[in-house]
């Protein structure tokens, strides 16, 4: 690295995506400058004063007291920075284990099948069993890495939308029809209240596809076994409202802020009974907003959590 | 008699992977898709051996081994974890917790693991 590239602050601090003021190598150089200022100017103001030594000490004291207030951010910018590190290393951790759980499945099945010499005529109902699942399990791996190539886009602001108009009530019976094996698994029925007749968006079908495959998963994941999943599609105003709500764990007031960050899973009762890996929401939540639309939740006391977005009807700025 | 095999585990794909091999080296296998029905079955059929994840619904795989150990009647039945969590304060976790070994589900075949089964069984007979 060049001498020239190394004093470029600025690609530094895009390099670890933090601002400028949360930038070490700013701030160092920033207290630098400000350092060599403080010399200059304390030298200057005592020579002036030098009969008065109340107002060199405030002076002293006033550059003291900035130098701490940059000392401090520059170890809040190291904090954020070491966050930062920590939450990567729990993700790599999360996806590892994402990753492993069909990996484990492909390779269990694809070792019984090769194991089995035994007449393949015989058993060729079982081996398609077994080929589905791998088939079903190697979907899940495809899902998870398109997940984790999304959230890189995301955060190197490479995504890029191409919106068009389309029903919103086919596209999530189509998903709701993908996740239809996984809710009966858990003896739950997911119920759809369509309250409008032409529910036409103007978004990125396949992106939004995918936030209401990561929305319908989760209410189906946190719900309690044997509940219904409600979904409702409504128009207001110049959007068409998406919810789907259901009865499970709920969301604790404390955990509030966090549920739409990034690598975040909640600490509740649920961390050791389903797995997941806390970017749905995120991606959720940067996709609608991208498409113009707004995203939240509400959950209440009886545990009924509902997640809800909307999108615009045209593509009219509103 | 052959021996009883209890694998508590949500995915359908490993159970069925795992039933289909074990079954055919002559053990008994009974299935167990989340924690609560695990620990229902182990009273019911007393299994020689318990295949155990931990990411389980209703009871997780720590709750389950603690019970077990717990109950003067199951304490001292083998509990072989089979996960895909690697940390190692979950590994200290379930062997302090009485587990017989920890398998990672991702390093081992199905006929690694019965190998293991069969012998962890031979030690305890």
């Amino acid at each position: 690295m060049s001498i020239i590239e190394s004093l470029n602050i600025k690609k530094h601090c895009n390099k670890y995506r933090v601002g400028l003021w949360e930038c070490p190598q700013f701030l160092f150089v920033l207290m630098g400058i400000i350092i060599c200022f403080a010399i200059f100017t304390t030298y200057i103001v005592g020579r002036h004063f030098y009969d008065d030594p109340e107002i060199v000490a405030l002076i002293v004291l006033i550059v003291a007291s900035i130098l701490f207030i940059i000392g401090h951010s520059i170890i809040m910018s190291f904090e954020r920075i070491a966050k930062v590190s920590r939450d990567k290393s729990e993700f790599i951790d999360i996806m590892s284990h994402e990753m492993r759980s069909p990996l484990s499945a492909i390779k269990w099945q694809s070792d019984v099948l090769l194991s089995d010499k035994s007449s393949p005529l015989a058993s060729l109902t079982e081996a398609t069993r077994y080929l589905e699942i791998i088939y079903e399990q190697n979907e899940k791996m495809i899902d998870v890495v398109n997940d984790l190539l999304e959230i890189n886009k995301i955060e190197d602001k490479e995504l890029i939308l191409r919106p068009s108009l389309f029903s919103l009530e086919k596209l999530t019976r189509v998903v709701v029809l993908k996740n239809e094996k996984y809710a009966s698994s858990s003896k739950i029925k997911i119920n759809l209240n369509i309250q409008e007749n032409d529910t036409a968006v103007f978004a990125d079908e396949e992106r939004i596809k995918r936030v209401i495959g990561h929305l319908i998963d989760n209410a189906i994941r946190y719900s309690v076994e044997g509940v219904e999943v409600h979904i409702i599609i409504k128009q207001k105003e110049e959007f068409i409202y998406w919810e789907v709500a259901n009865i499970g764990t709920g969301i604790v007031p404390e955990e509030y802020d966090r549920i739409f960050d990034k690598f975040f899973r909640s600490q509740n009762a649920m961390r050791f009974q389903t797995s997941g890996t806390g970017i749905g929401l995120f991606i959720a939540k940067s996709i609608i907003t991208m498409s113009r639309g707004s995203i939240g939740f509400k959950s209440s006391r009886d545990k009924q959590t509902i997640f809800w977005f909307t999108l615009p009807r045209s593509n009219k700025r509103v | 008699m052959s021996k009883k095999i209890l694998f508590i585990e949500d995915e359908e794909a490993l159970q069925l992977a795992m039933s289909g091999v074990l079954s055919k080296s002559g053990y008994e296998m009974i299935n167990a898709s989340d924690g609560e029905t695990g620990l229902l079955a182990v009273e019911k059929h007393f299994p020689d051996l318990i295949l155990l994840d931990l990411i389980l619904p209703k009871k997780n795989g720590f709750e389950v081994l603690q019970a077990l150990r717990k109950n003067e009647k199951t304490k001292n039945i083998p509990v072989i974890i089979l996960t895909n969590l690697e940390e190692s304060e979950n590994v200290e976790h379930a062997l302090s917790g009485g587990a017989t070994t920890y398998l990672i589900k991702a390093n081992y075949s199905v006929h690694d693991i019965a190998a293991k089964i069969e012998e962890i069984l031979n030690k305890h007979s």
